[in-house]
């Protein structure tokens, strides 16, 4: 990216081509930064000009300076509300990520697969389907903090009552989107299938199953905000550690750069893991080309 | 026992019980002998596409009977294989599994799946394509995948929903010519479906030209001139003025009943 390493002019050459390459691939990349810039700058600016409280809302530059300070308070553990006497390491700032991030994964998973099941087995089982859509069309409109009592009377502490929320927060919506995709399979395709001698499982297995598919990973990937929401909760409430139980003692104790600086690992976090999806989907449901949804 | 296809005074009414029953297809009878190329040639909503869908098997007639071959047609099979405007490949998959996924489907080992791919890749213009997904080719191309698609499954009768329809002009005439050579040496029946007056009749041994809804047949037009045909042709110029007559009555009649309701 530099224009320092211009050589002799061969090299140059190819250096120049290879510049242009990176470039092209680090745009996006220059496009997040300048993203953040602004919003950086106005509230660089809002301290700077001295409307914004340094201790209310310190900007960046302060909750971002002394990082092993900050460290500190973070235990992979939990169940600690206050700085470790013996001072934390970038690590452990990691297992809390980890903490989270596994419940949200396993959560993501096992609602994604449950519902794709459960969805299949409406429309494949009639009888099962009358059955089943009604309570899951009751049971949808509840929001997971609702949920969050139920989670601890089932599961009391620990990792299942958070994976259970997230699974909560995206397995009644996933449900429903799976039946609504199943019904907007193109009717040709199901016609075809059965010209050419499927019947009803293998339809089921080599038609639906793959038309849906893209599009349901669309879904879950835009219901993965509301599954971290949702694992920050239950964190704050019912768990005991993980990035929410963090934001939860930051804010107890009035300690305003370390909720800051949480909050930038969380959206840090989600980034990447809606980063993580997309190249997943590329990569495995390409047939459907990649949505914009959330940028890049 | 008569070869070939048979359809014999069908009748078909769409949402029957319903509030509004939409009769399609009213009584009637048309057979295509084994081997034909029969164009079928209607205003729109006459019920050709309801007929093509019956004749497949995917829907049921309200009244009257399919036979093919002597045996009643009551469901979908390979040998009756239906080909629609849009391509409607499966996405998801190369050219290659779309054309060979009733084979594999049919329990054929993957030797023999690539084998008869590349046949049929070779005899649709598509050599080299097998690899490429869907989108990466262009309508003509995808039609003709679909169309060795269906010929995969060794057809005895090829229903055609308006394949062409979608393509410019050229590709069309091309595609038009490519699909007399394939009926020619594949001899399989076929019934097609077009808007066309001059794709009827290049095409066609015999032009059934449709009324408006319900389709009744209003005319059978034989064509015994060689293929391929040379549309300024004195001879093929009259058929076409026949053609245009007989469609134009109906035309004008299918609009006035719009106008009604
Ligand atoms: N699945 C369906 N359910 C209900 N009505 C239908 C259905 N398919 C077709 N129809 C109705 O039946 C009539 C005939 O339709 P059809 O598609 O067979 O006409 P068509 O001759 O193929 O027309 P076009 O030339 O426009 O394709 C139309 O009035 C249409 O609305
Ligand atoms: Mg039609």
């Amino acid at each position: 990216m530099t224009d320092e390493t211009l050589q002799t002019p061969l090299v140059a050459n190819r250096q120049e081509s290879f510049g242009k390459r990176l470039l092209r691939r680090m745009e996006p990349v220059l496009w997040v930064m300048a993203s953040l810039s602004i919003f950086v700058g106005f509230w660089e600016f809002a301290w700077w000009r001295g409307w914004a409280n340094p201790l209310l809302l310190p900007p960046p530059h302060i909750f971002l300076a002394n990082l092993p300070d900050q460290f500190r308070f973070f235990d992979p553990g939990g169940t600690r509300a206050g700085a470790l006497a013996t001072g934390g390491s970038i690590f452990s700032v990691l297992g809390v990520i980890a903490w989270s991030s596994l419940r949200v994964t396993v959560g993501l998973a096992l609602g994604f697969m449950l519902s794709l099941a459960i969805g299949i087995g409406i429309r494949y089982f009639r009888i099962f389907g009358k059955l089943v859509l009604p309570l899951v069309t009751m049971l949808a409109p509840i929001s997971p903090v609702a949920w969050l009592p139920v989670a601890v009377f089932i599961f009391g502490i620990g990792n299942p009552p958070a994976i259970f929320l997230v699974f909560i927060a995206i397995f009644f919506i996933m449900t429903l989107a799976t039946l609504s995709q199943i019904d907007n399979v193109p009717v040709h395709y199901i016609q075809l299938a059965r010209i050419m001698g499927c019947n009803k499982r293998q339809i089921y297995r080599h038609v639906i199953l793959p038309a849906i598919l893209p599009e349901l990973f669309v879904t879950l990937r835009m219901n993965l905000f509301a599954a971290w929401m949702v694992v920050l909760i239950a964190e704050a409430v019912g768990v005991g550690s993980g990035l929410g139980q963090v934001t939860m003692m930051a804010r107890n104790t009035f300690n305003a750069s370390l909720v800051f600086f949480t909050m930038t690992l969380i959206g840090l976090t989600g980034f990447a893991f809606d980063q993580t999806l997309r190249y997943i989907q590329r990569k495995v449901l390409w047939w459907v080309g990649p949505s914009n949804v959330g940028g890049l | 026992m008569t070869l070939g296809l048979k359809i014999t005074n069908v009748s078909k009414t769409w949402n029957p019980d319903g509030p509004d029953p939409v009769p399609a297809v009213r009584n009637l009878t048309l057979d295509v002998a084994l081997g034909e190329f029969v164009v079928l040639l209607g205003p729109s909503g006459c019920g050709k596409s309801s007929l093509l869908y019956i004749v497949a098997g995917l829907e049921d007639a309200t009244d009257g009977s399919v036979t093919f071959d002597g045996l009643r047609v009551t469901e979908p099979s390979p040998e009756r294989s239906l080909i629609f405007q849009e391509a409607s490949l499966y996405p998801w998959l190369t050219v290659q599994d779309n054309i060979t996924f009733g084979l594999k489907i049919a329990g054929l080992s993957p030797k023999k799946q690539h084998e008869a791919a590349e046949r049929l890749l070779q005899l649709v213009g598509l050599v080299g394509a097998g690899d490429r997904r869907p989108h990466e080719l262009s309508g003509g191309m995808r039609q003709r995948a679909a169309l060795a698609r269906a010929l995969a499954m060794k057809p005895k009768v090829l229903l055609m929903d308006e394949p062409f329809a979608a393509l410019d002009v050229q590709t069309r005439a091309r595609m038009q010519g490519h699909l007399l050579n394939i009926w020619e040496s594949s001899k399989a029946s076929v019934l097609l479906v077009t808007h066309s007056i001059d794709e009827a009749l290049a095409l066609a041994d015999r032009v059934v030209v449709f009324t408006a809804r319900p389709g009744q047949i209003k005319a059978e037009i034989p064509i015994t001139a060689p293929r391929p045909r040379d549309m300024r042709s004195p001879e093929m110029i009259e058929l076409a003025r026949q053609c245009e007559a007989l469609l134009g009555e109906e035309v004008e009649k299918s609009f006035k009943e719009q106008e009604l309701t």
